[in-house]
């Protein structure tokens, strides 16, 4: 994991600054979609070796919701988004 | 006698003399001394018995490599074990106690081990101990135990300080021997930020125990000038007695300094310890190289030590580890040390050399036995002589010490820290670092350059890369005339042939060539395998000595390189470092932060007895004079309230105000009930689920204005309803525009209950506040007499007619007193969490005890309050699914005890009555309960299957833990009041 | 009845009894500030932003985007509330946090080695200038940070955990002999 993350508000900050929600490749069905998308949404999570989307809440600092994209295997940090934008950019 | 201290020489300072003492015997030695120095100059070379064999074992090394001289410095509580001896700097009054010896050093009953040795080989743990089973607990464990291991623990409590500190650079330079001082120096000079750490109490590595002269002066006046030029310039942290242990992401790296290790007696304003935690931009490691020993017949004597150490303890300490030595080495280092000893006047019995023929220039009248092995060693407690093997022909040289050089590993532990591995190198015989990229570097030694010359213009060269990358602009600097140079050639040798006793590759876990060949054998010949089966590499100094000598034996038995074998992993930490030192400050009252609440002190100096909840304290019940229990209390509060009037602190609620024109709109699709027509002015009831359609969080939402809200939450989940509304509005609908901000922290929140609760209070109140004027969830801004602005809201958590009243946090304590004052009159009194607790169960409202995250709204009694009209909110869909809306499932009931004597206890279980305990036969649980003075007996909030249907039935309320076991009555939840009438009078 | 109701600092407790004289290296607590929370509109962050640079009595102080803290030491809590409502018009919602937050005004020599111990930021006068501001960690507790001078910040905590962060610092700077008493 990331010993520093750079928030895009905020700056460089240690990791215990955040707290780590999860995917953040996912998106809510709509309240009609099947059960079965809401099951996927809700329970069923990927363990991927690689490059992942993560929501990293900078709860010591901005409070805002981050899409941290980085490698579970090399930990390396590929980019730190605004949560917002990255879900308005992904049709919201 | 045979060690002692040279009769000059050396950087101690020989007028400090220091005492101390070891196994209680006094001792003294100089300020600049190690413990292992002092200890040699007073003829102690033995320093610990073995972890399995309990052989005797004497100081090996000169720094952090230490196998063997692990001692326990200080007493009681300050105890400190498995310190090695040389990297103990020495202080006076030290007391050092060696380890793992009963009933002595000098004579040690665990020793008949090593007459057993044949029996407890490599992986005797795995084979000896396995059967019969049933002894492993009673006899195995406890023997192992006793015999095995290191130092002890105290189980005092650790009176030590320590803590934590961040730290910023352009560049970490790791190590302060020639390369790092350089480094350090061309990066300081250029303007970067630099911090320079070593373990060392004195910077300068090996140029404290170098002969060869820099710009014409003995090295280590190099060093001290390239020191204090350092520690004058504003941009360089000096971190000497400072350990770098770890590397992690980001080029972070972890540290700990040895604040106050080396006192008597440590000031408190001080830590012992500090961990210091460097974001680097980049990072030099310039560790130096690691002299390997040999693996010989007898290597473990006492007296056999790494010739390097010899040369320092010589050299820097001004001691002699023997007054005749022999030397065995295979490359020119062993001459080097030769050299040196004997200029110091220490005789050298011989040097041995493992090479067919060599350039090196050993002393005059030095004999050097060329193409031979070491293949014994003669003494036992101390090392009395060698056995030299030549072309068959065995011979014994007399000697009181021996120096082994077998060659140098780079040390790069910290390079492969995360992942990277090792990389052999034919050219040096040694592992060396991988390229792990830019942010962290290796120069010197460390990077297999071996003389002088090459360490200082590395360590300047691979600086000056950095800064001028960083954008800084290094200067040209003249590299320091160093002279002629020895050659630091050598040529590897893993297994000395021809061993007449034991030949040990790890002193500290005692494994010697059989057990690698042993574990081979069987099938572990994997280094990682071989690791664990033998414990080769394990413990206190993880190899640092011996690993590459295992690696090159498993090499040699499986017949391929080196680079085949490769290496174990490499992980933080470089040494131990104590637990107290990675706390840092948060233990006790730092541990972890407590909240107060703005009544805080009111409820003290009422008298109360106070809860943790979480991080805060809040007030349990307030004890008066004559009341025996808590119990007692906590019903005469309940009693008061039910009768008179009580006040309450409620300020720990969450409160989050919302702002903007779908403000409505977010909290309609946040809450699981409709929201949107709510009134300016009234309060409701909210309750929010999770996605999956369980219950989350309840609380009120006040609506103050069109566009302005105002939410609570529960004190345990303020911070997580928080962040859950956070992620709602920024990823799932960041199209609504809402801002909210939490005003927890603004307000003191007190609680008014009673059905004299309004006319109390509106004695306080400049508005109306009778039922007419303010009724039941009526909620806004209202003004105290004299002008302050508070919040009053109508609503009830006990049944009983009541407010709860808001003011500014700071004027909480003079509001709450002058409530006491008017309320006298009528009994007024304060009530803690025990007895709001109390009311609430016996007017049947459910709370966390009861949402444990398995709970559906209809489990708990509120399904009618899940909104059917509503397009969308967080957890509609899957409430509704399949499994969420059985009819058996455990639904929320009420509790009286067939015999009103019996009490009842939240967490037993239901059971039909006649029916066994058994996973199947369970009928439900019990949330909550207390004993209801109201009732005078117990009442109990439970989950029972199907459990609305059961009201009347009879069942066995079964209470394992207390072993307990009642009969009880399934009733309504609600035991006071159903009709509402109080709470809407 | 007509009552002036006392109002107590969070840390009225810890800071009882005779103050000692500062040292070089002192904790100011702030007696009556007035602190704020704007909140900017949706789509009104940027000239939010501008009117609170433009402002003279206070500086805004960065907590989230679109979201300010702003101290005054001038003003009431109330008089705030409404230069801020006047300021901001109807771009920005402003909340009242004068209740919610302790001021903790640090000031002195050794100033960044003593908030090293607990805030992860680079505190070097070239990464976090005078005048910068940003929420942060101290050891477990959120402050906002504010620099005020080379050697002087200023931390914003929530109420509730000022007698923690007051007790951290304590320990934090007992290196360097910290003082601590309330702004005169």
């Amino acid at each position: 994991m990331a010993s520093l993350i750079t928030c895009p508000h905020c700056g460089v900050r240690p990791k215990e600054e955040f707290a780590i929600r999860g995917d953040a490749s996912l998106v809510r069905p709509a309240p009609t979609a099947s059960d079965e998308a809401w099951h996927d949404y809700v329970y069923v999570r990927a363990n991927p070796r690689g490059r992942t989307l993560e929501h990293w809440q900078h709860v010591g600092g901005c409070r805002r919701f981050l899409v941290v994209e980085r490698d579970t295997f090399t930990h390396e940090v590929h980019s730190v988004t605004d949560g917002a934008a990255f879900a308005r950019e992904n049709g919201k | 006698m045979t060690a002692y201290r040279l009769t000059a020489g050396g950087l101690v300072d020989r007028s400090r003399a220091l005492s101390f003492s070891f196994d209680g015997r006094p001792l003294r030695g100089f300020a600049g001394d190690t413990l292992a120095s002092a200890l040699i100059a007073n003829d102690q070379l033995l320093a610990g018995r073995s972890f399995k064999y309990h052989r005797p074992r004497g100081i090996v090394s000169v720094g952090s490599s230490e196998p063997n001289a692990l001692v326990t410095i200080g007493s009681g509580a300050r105890s400190d074990p498995n310190t090695k001896a040389t990297v103990a700097e020495l202080y006076a009054g030290l007391t050092a106690r060696s380890q793992n010896r009963w009933p002595s050093l000098g004579f040690d009953i665990g020793a008949v081990s090593d007459l057993l040795s044949p029996f407890i080989g490599a992986g005797f743990y795995y084979k000896t101990f396995m059967w019969p089973a049933q002894l492993w607990e009673k006899l195995y464990e406890p023997l192992i135990r006793r015999a095995g291991g290191l130092g002890r623990v105290v189980l005092e409590r650790d009176p030590e300080s320590y803590e934590k500190s961040w730290a910023h650079c352009d560049l970490l330079v790791v190590g302060g021997g020639p390369t790092g001082l350089t480094a350090a120096l061309t990066a300081a000079r250029a303007g970067l930020r630099v911090i320079l750490a070593d373990e060392d109490f004195r910077l300068g590595g090996s140029l404290l125990s170098e002969t060869q002269a820099i710009d014409g002066a003995p090295a280590h006046v190099f060093a001290d000038r390239v020191v204090a030029e350092l520690q004058a310039l504003p941009n360089v942290t000096l971190l000497p007695r400072t350990t770098v242990f770890g590397w992690y992401d980001d080029n972070v790296f972890g540290a700990v300094e040895r604040v106050q290790k080396h006192v008597a007696e440590p000031l408190a304003k001080l830590p012992t310890e500090r961990v210091w935690r460097v974001v680097a931009r980049r990072a030099l490691l310039a560790t130096g190289a690691e002299e390997r020993p040999l693996v010989f017949g007898g290597n473990d004597r006492p007296g056999v030590m790494m010739a390097g150490a010899l040369r320092t303890y010589a050299n820097r300490y001004g001691v002699a580890a023997g007054r005749s030595v022999a030397i065995f080495t295979n490359g020119s280092a062993g001459y080097q040390a030769a050299r040196d000893l004997h200029a110091k006047g220490i005789t050298i019995a011989a040097i041995v050399d493992g090479r067919v023929a060599a350039e090196d220039a050993a002393p005059e009248g030095t004999r050097v036995i060329r193409s031979a092995s070491l293949i014994d060693t003669r003494g036992r407690r101390r090392v009395s002589g060698i056995v030299v093997e030549r072309s068959g022909f065995e011979e014994l040289v007399a000697c009181d010490a021996v120096g082994m050089s077998g060659g140098w590993s780079p040390v790069i532990h910290l390079a492969c820290q995360r992942g990277a591995k090792p990389v052999w190198s034919d050219t040096l015989s040694a592992f060396v670092a991988p390229d792990v990229g830019g942010g962290l570097r290796v120069a010197g030694s460390a990077n297999g350059v071996y003389t002088l010359s090459g360490c200082l213009g590395d360590g300047a060269a691979k600086a000056s890369a950095i800064a001028s990358e960083l954008g800084f602009k290094p200067t040209q600097d003249v590299m320091p005339e160093t002279g002629e140079e020895a050659d630091p050639s050598f040529t590897a040798l893993w297994y000395a042939p021809g061993a007449k006793s034991k030949a040990f590759v790890d002193f500290q876990n005692d494994v010697h060539t059989k057990d690698l060949g042993l574990a081979l054998r069987e099938g572990f010949g994997h280094v990682e395998h071989a690791k664990r089966y033998t414990t080769s590499g394990m413990a206190t100094d993880q190899g640092k000595l011996s690993n590459i000598n295992a690696v090159g034996i498993l090499a040699g038995m499986r017949g391929v390189s080196p680079a085949d074998v490769g290496t174990t992993t490499f992980r933080p930490f470089y040494t131990p470092v104590s637990f107290g030192a990675l706390a840092g400050t948060a233990r006790d009252k730092h541990a972890a932060p407590t909240r107060k609440s703005p009544l805080h002190e009111w409820a003290r100096k009422n008298g109360a007895a106070f809860v943790e909840a979480g991080p805060w304290y809040r007030s349990a019940w307030f004890p008066r004079a004559g009341e025996k229990t808590w119990r007692e209390s906590v019903d005469r509060e309940v009693l008061n309230v039910r009768a008179n009037v009580g006040i309450c602190d409620v300020s720990t609620l969450g409160k989050i105000e919302l702002f903007g024109p779908d403000a409505a709109e977010f909290l309609n699709r946040i809450y699981c009930n409709a929201l949107l027509k709510l009134p300016v002015g009234k309060a409701r009831y909210g309750l929010m689920l999770r996605e999956d359609g369980f219950v989350y969080d309840d609380g009120t939402v006040s609506r103050l204005a069109e566009e302005h809200f105002l939410v609570t939450t529960t004190t345990a989940m303020a911070g997580g309803v928080m962040s859950h509304m956070e992620y709602c509005s920024q990823v799932l609908w960041p199209e609504l525009k809402v801002r909210f901000c939490s005003v927890s922290d603004q307000w003191a929140q007190i609680a008014i209950a009673g059905p004299k609760a309004r006319s109390v209070l509106q004695q306080l109140i400049e508005n109306d506040i009778s039922d007419a004027g303010f009724p039941f969830l009526a909620a806004g801004t209202v003004t105290l007499k004299g002008g302050l602005k508070a919040r009053l809201f109508r609503i009830s958590f006990s049944g009983e007619l009541a407010f709860e009243l808001a003011v500014p946090a700071g004027f909480g304590i003079a509001v709450a007193d002058q409530l006491m004052d008017v309320g006298r009159a009528v009994d007024i009194c304060a009530y803690g969490v025990e007895a709001l607790n109390v009311l609430r169960l016996e007017k049947g409202l459910p709370t966390h005890a009861e949402f444990d995250g398995r709970v559906t709204p209809d489990d708990a009694g509120l399904g009618r309050m899940v909104s059917p009209h509503k397009t969308d909110f967080v957890g509609k869909h899957l409430s509704s699914r399949y499994g969420l809306t059985a009819a058996d499932r455990m639904q929320l009931v009420g509790l009286k005890p067939v015999d009103r004597e019996k009490d009842i206890r939240a967490g037993a279980h239901l059971l039909r009555e006649g029916m066994k305990p058994s996973t199947l036969n369970d009928q439900g649980w019990v949330s909550s309960a207390c004993f209801s003075p109201v009732l005078g007996h117990h009442i109990a909030f439970a989950f029972l299957k199907s459990g609305r249907e059961r009201y009347g039935e009879r069942i066995v309320v079964w209470d394992k833990l207390r072993d307990q076991e009642a009969v009880a009555e399934v009733c309504d939840p609600v035991f006071v009041d159903p009709e509402n009438a109080r709470m809407k009078a | 009845m007509i009552r002036d109701y006392y109002n107590r600092n969070a840390l009225d407790e810890k800071l009882r009894g005779a103050p000692r004289p500062p040292g070089a290296n002192h904790l100011a607590i702030g007696h009556r500030q007035a602190v704020s929370m704007v909140l900017a509109v949706a789509g009104e962050e940027d000239s939010v932003e501008k009117l609170l640079s433009s402002a003279t009595e206070f500086t805004g102080r960065f907590s989230a985007p679109g979201e300010w803290l702003v101290v005054s030491e001038n003003d009431t809590p109330e008089g705030l509330q409404r230069r801020l409502d006047a300021l901001c018009s109807d771009k920005a919602h402003i909340v009242d946090q004068s209740e919610a937050r302790v001021l903790f005004r640090i000031s002195g020599p050794s100033m960044r080695r003593i908030l090293a111990k607990g805030i992860g930021l680079d505190l070097d006068p070239n990464v976090f200038a005078t005048g910068a501001s940003a929420n942060a960690l101290c050891g477990h507790i959120a402050v906002n940070l504010a620099r005020t001078g080379e050697d002087a910040f200023e931390l914003l905590t929530p109420r509730s955990f000022a007698e923690s962060l007051f007790d951290n610092l304590m320990t934090m700077g007992r290196e360097y002999d910290l003082t601590a008493a309330f702004a005169a």
